[in-house]
């Protein structure tokens, strides 16, 4: 592994953020600020994560006071948590199973000969 | 006036609307048409009476019944009429003659197959969106489009020629036509008839034609097609083989295995095909299910699902069309330029993934409680599995590369208004279906049209012998417990992507069951093609001088010039016929 050069060719240091110039918001949509302002803020992520963990807690929680009525056949659902093991779990292998998958079922784009598949309906400046 | 109106099956209109708008060159003139007639068709549906032959015809002996509507067929053809009209508008920014015109004729085809009365009459229809179709995919005009719209029309026309010889038993051993259901596979025509539907539905190993040709349509053209094809064939399900269990089987597997392509593919329309796959293996399942519960099930699930595919098909190609890609490789941060389709394309991704106040959340419900109800335990946790993976594929994985994740730094106009007008009432319906019914509003409207209702059941209704009940989506215990699988399922993406264990997006092909028809088979195809045009001229100079060899002794024995003609008519002749006539009378007297 090669670490890029601190200096350029006039001995002077080069900043991160200058090899990467941020896209221009120049054609950003006026109501993006408004609907998804706050997807911006360095914040966001940490806070999604710690509503959706209150949610979550909060949803198994109340399991433990209501009393739910599963069908006959599907009783043990009835035991606190269960939807929210089931989803949890079931997310986590379908997503973990992209690892081998991909290394088994992945081929070239162009493994049919059919990469081009831009169809002629798009709009042509693009 | 309006008795002539109710009488006249509404898909016809579209099919003869559609192939005139082939004609007209005038582009708003053309698109007006679009518009407007599936208006009208809607009306036309409103004024029909239930459960009566509306429209019949005769040919060739045959009893044709054109036209009959009952509560199952009404909700799918009301869907696909909604579905048409949105289409039509999603599709007026473009000027193509023919993908108008041909949308709008497989649009009526599929609503005339739905309110077809007879075997035959659907026949007819089912081939009409056949061949309609494949130009919403050759009008994307790539050599990959034109191969995959080739392989489309070869599986479409494969499945109407087995229900042409399933039905050619029907007709043979009953003398009738008629759409009542089969009780089991040993009636005659039932196994040919099952595999030309379940070629349509997709099903596991006969599902390809569907990830192929869709992701490589038109713009417009995946919206429309994601629309009609598969969901006739559920309801030719409904209608010919409802409660058979086979069919649960087969719709579990088919919602669990897209479940894992979709992770792993890049092209976000394919990602929507295979949800479309995960999707119909709910209805199936209901279907096999078949109580009156389950049979609600599958057609709120079709409805509320032609919606709200059809909206992440659309949001999905507003993208395609202003960036020119859909490969979540390459997107990200799109909500930037496009806060509007990204608006819209969130509310298909709650809705399809059953979020409280959503239609997917109605709908679904009557299935997972139906399942659950008959004790198929395990089924049922294949489909819970597969409502996870569904969140997974088209609730998090379609709105979160493309318009959020990375920067790919892309920035492009808003899609053109009338995308986001179709879109912004695809998104309205699907809140408007899926809100707790409060003063007539709600899902109510949607439960009202449901096939098996105590007011006006159909008559697949009644098979299973169970009592029909209204059914209550919105109860603690099921707002708790959907609510905690999404929820926790959400947490489990946020982890995931945190810890770094989530699969990047990378860009390639995913091979699947079409693998085996597309490499070996094609090059078994090429190889004995190469073998034969080795072989073949020399088989046939072989044979071809063994064959003038022979010619030419005839000939030089028996010909006018040949060695028995030589020398005029002689004694030897006259002896040979002699000797020649005693030898055949002599067999006759010694066999006689």
């Amino acid at each position: 592994m090669t670490l890029p050069p601190e200096r350029d060719a006039s001995g002077r240091f080069i900043k991160p953020e200058e090899e990467a110039p941020k896209p221009s918001d120049e054609h950003t949509h006026p109501m993006s600020k408004l609907f998804f302002g706050w997807v911006e803020s360095p914040r966001t992520p940490f806070l999604l994560l710690l509503i959706v963990v209150l949610i979550s807690v909060g949803l198994i929680v109340a399991d433990v006071f209501i009393d739910r009525h599963e069908y006959k056949y599907t009783a043990f659902a009835e035991s606190t948590g269960f939807y929210a093991f089931w989803g949890f779990a079931a997310f986590a292998i379908a997503v973990l199973s992209g690892w081998p998958l991909g290394k088994l079922l992945r081929r070239d784009e162009d493994y049919y000969g059919e990469a081009d598949t831009k169809p002629q309906d798009v709009e042509s400046d693009s | 006036m309006s008795g002539l109106l109710g009488q006249i099956n509404p898909g016809l209109l579209l099919v003869a609307v559609g192939f005139i708008g082939c004609l007209i060159p005038i582009q708003r003139v053309r698109q007006a048409l679009m518009v407007a007639t599936p208006v009208v068709a809607i009306l036309m549906l409103a004024l029909a009476e239930r459960s009566t032959d509306l429209a019949t015809a005769s040919v060739l002996g045959i009893d044709l019944i054109l036209y009959r509507v009952d509560s199952l067929s009404f909700i799918f053809g009301l869907a696909f009429l909604i579905a048409s009209f949105l289409n039509a508008i999603y599709a007026l920014h473009t000027d193509d003659r023919l993908q108008d015109g041909m949308a709008l004729a497989y649009a009526g085809a599929a609503v005339s197959a739905t309110f077809a009365g007879d075997l035959m009459t659907l026949f007819i229809f089912w081939e009409i969106t056949a061949v309609s179709s494949v130009f919403l995919i050759l009008r994307a005009g790539t050599k990959a489009a034109y191969q995959a719209a080739m392989r489309y029309l070869g599986v479409q026309i494969f499945s109407g020629v087995l229900l042409l010889n399933g039905l050619g038993y029907v007709y043979k051993s009953t003398g009738s036509l008629s759409l009542d259901a089969f009780t089991s596979f040993d009636q005659p025509g039932a196994k040919f008839i099952f595999i030309a539907f379940a070629i349509k539905a997709a099903f596991p190993f006969l599902h390809n034609w569907l990830q192929d040709a869709y992701p490589k349509a038109t713009v417009v053209g995946a919206v429309v097609l994601s629309a009609f094809t598969t969901k006739l064939a559920v309801y030719a399900f409904a209608r010919m083989f409802p409660g058979f269990e086979v069919l649960i089987w087969i719709g579990a597997v088919m919602t669990v295995f897209p479940v894992f392509f979709a992770v792993i593919e890049n092209d976000l329309r394919k990602v929507l095909s295979y949800s479309l796959n995960n999707q119909l293996g709910f209805m199936i399942c209901a279907i096999g299910i078949g109580t009156p519960l389950a049979l609600n099930g599958a057609a709120a699930h079709a409805f509320a699902h032609i919606i709200y595919k059809g909206l992440l098909f659309m949001s999905m190609g507003a993208v395609l069309y202003r960036v020119g890609t859909a490969k979540a490789s390459e997107l990200g941060g799109l909500y930037k330029s496009m806060p509007w389709t990204t608006i819209f394309c969130i509310i298909g991704a709650v809705s399809i993934s059953a979020f409280p106040l959503f239609s997917g959340f109605v709908a679904k419900a009557m299935t997972m409680g139906a399942v659950a109800t008959e004790g198929y335990v395990i089924v049922w946790l294949m489909l819970l599995f597969a409502s996870a993976g569904v969140l997974e594929h088209s609730g998090i994985k379609i709105p979160y590369f493309t318009f959020f994740g990375h920067d790919s730094g892309i920035r492009v106009k808003e899609a053109p208004f009338n995308m986001l007008l179709a879109m912004g009432m695809a998104a309205f319906i699907c809140i408007a279906i899926g809100l707790p019914a409060i003063g007539g509003f709600g899902y109510g409207w949607l439960y009202d049209m449901l096939p098996c209702t105590v007011t006006a059941p159909a008559d697949v209704c009644m098979i299973s012998g169970d009592e029909i009940k209204t059914y209550k989506p919105y109860t603690v215990d099921h707002i708790l417990t959907q609510m905690q699988l999404l929820m926790l399922a959400v947490l489990a993406f946020m982890l995931l992507k945190r810890f770094g264990l989530y699969p990047p997006e990378r860009p390639g092909t995913i091979l699947d069951t079409d693998w085996v028809l597309r490499k070996p088979g094609f090059g078994l195809f090429k190889w004995a093609g190469t073998v034969w045009g080795k072989a073949g001229p020399a088989m046939t100079g072989f044979a071809g001088r063994i064959g003038a060899r022979t010619f030419e002794q005839i000939e030089a024995t028996f010909s006018p010039r040949g060695a028995l003609a030589r020398g005029g008519l002689t004694n030897s002749m006259a002896m040979w016929s002699a000797v020649l006539l005693g030898v055949v009378m002599l067999i006759v007297l010694l066999a006689s």
